[in-house]
């Protein structure tokens, strides 16, 4: 650590220009190579893809630079490039990823609805998405 | 360069901006503030699923409520060129302030009068000999 008097803190600024992986609040992850922070953990991405997860798939679409407003973050990290080497999960194309993360979120809206009718039946009225609006 | 500054740097050029409820904006971006409010002009809205669109000549999106904006890769490309013009700028002034009045660093770029900054220093350099 180069600045003594933030020892101890948890800061960014060790983490520039490293590639990192960025989960966002609405669960979307971003990998991109750091380059710039500021108080508010704003970020900048260079380079960026974002990487959808389906079981043991995934696949990554390129989206160039972002620039992340900091409350958005839930969490960041470095990534190891030995170890991102061999992952044990399998890459695939982005359209068959996309569509796998249709099928999943199919199902789970199928679940979801299960659910509702059968704790309805029971003589509960469960308010299915909500939550999901308001994300501020 | 700080996230703010980039995005200042990104005016005029193409944008698409995320708001936390997922609707995108996709324009051209005219202005912005040190609170990430922005003004957009040419603007297409997308809704959350992406089903539903508006065209739009302008629009002002408050930046508290913005998740994410991505810019194209040249205006990256522009901060580095910048950077790297006004360091150069620097070292030049460095070498200067080095041959004439030796370290002029700290004196917030010559303020407050040269016999001043002197008299201070050599008060600075008595106090760390003891």
């Amino acid at each position: 650590m180069n600045r003594p008097e933030l020892e101890g803190t948890a800061h960014l600024l060790d983490e520039l220009d490293k590639k990192l992986m960025v989960v966002l609040r609405d669960g979307r992850t971003l990998i991109g190579y750091l380059r710039s922070v500021d108080q508010f953990a704003n970020l900048v991405l260079h380079r960026t893809i974002e990487r959808i997860h389906v079981g043991k798939e995934y696949g990554d679409i390129p989206r160039g630079v972002f620039i992340v407003r900091g409350e958005n973050v839930v969490l960041l990290g470095e990534i190891d490039a030995q170890k991102e080497a061999n992952l044990p999960l399998t890459q695939v194309s982005v359209d068959d990823i996309l569509d796998a993360q249709r099928r999943e979120q199919e199902s789970k809206q199928d679940q979801q609805r299960l659910l509702t009718k059968a704790l309805k039946e029971r003589g509960l009225n469960l308010m299915p998405d909500l939550t999901h609006d308001d994300m501020f | 360069m700080l996230p703010l500054s980039l995005l200042r740097t990104a005016q005029n050029h193409p944008m698409l901006v995320e708001l936390k409820n997922g609707e995108t904006y996709n324009g051209h971006l005219v202005s912005c503030d040190n609170w990430m409010n922005i003004n957009l002009r040419e603007v297409i809205c997308t809704s959350r699923d992406g089903d539903k669109f508006w065209r739009m000549p302008e629009c002002y999106i408050r930046g508290s409520t913005i998740k994410y904006l991505r810019i194209p890769d040249e205006v990256i490309d522009m901060v580095k060129e910048e950077t790297a013009v006004k360091n150069r700028g620097r070292d030049t002034k460095g070498i200067k302030s080095q041959r004439g009045r030796p370290a002029t660093r700290g004196n917030f770029g010559g303020r407050g009068g040269k016999s001043g900054n002197i008299g201070g220093r050599n008060l600075n350099q008595k106090i760390k000999a003891k």
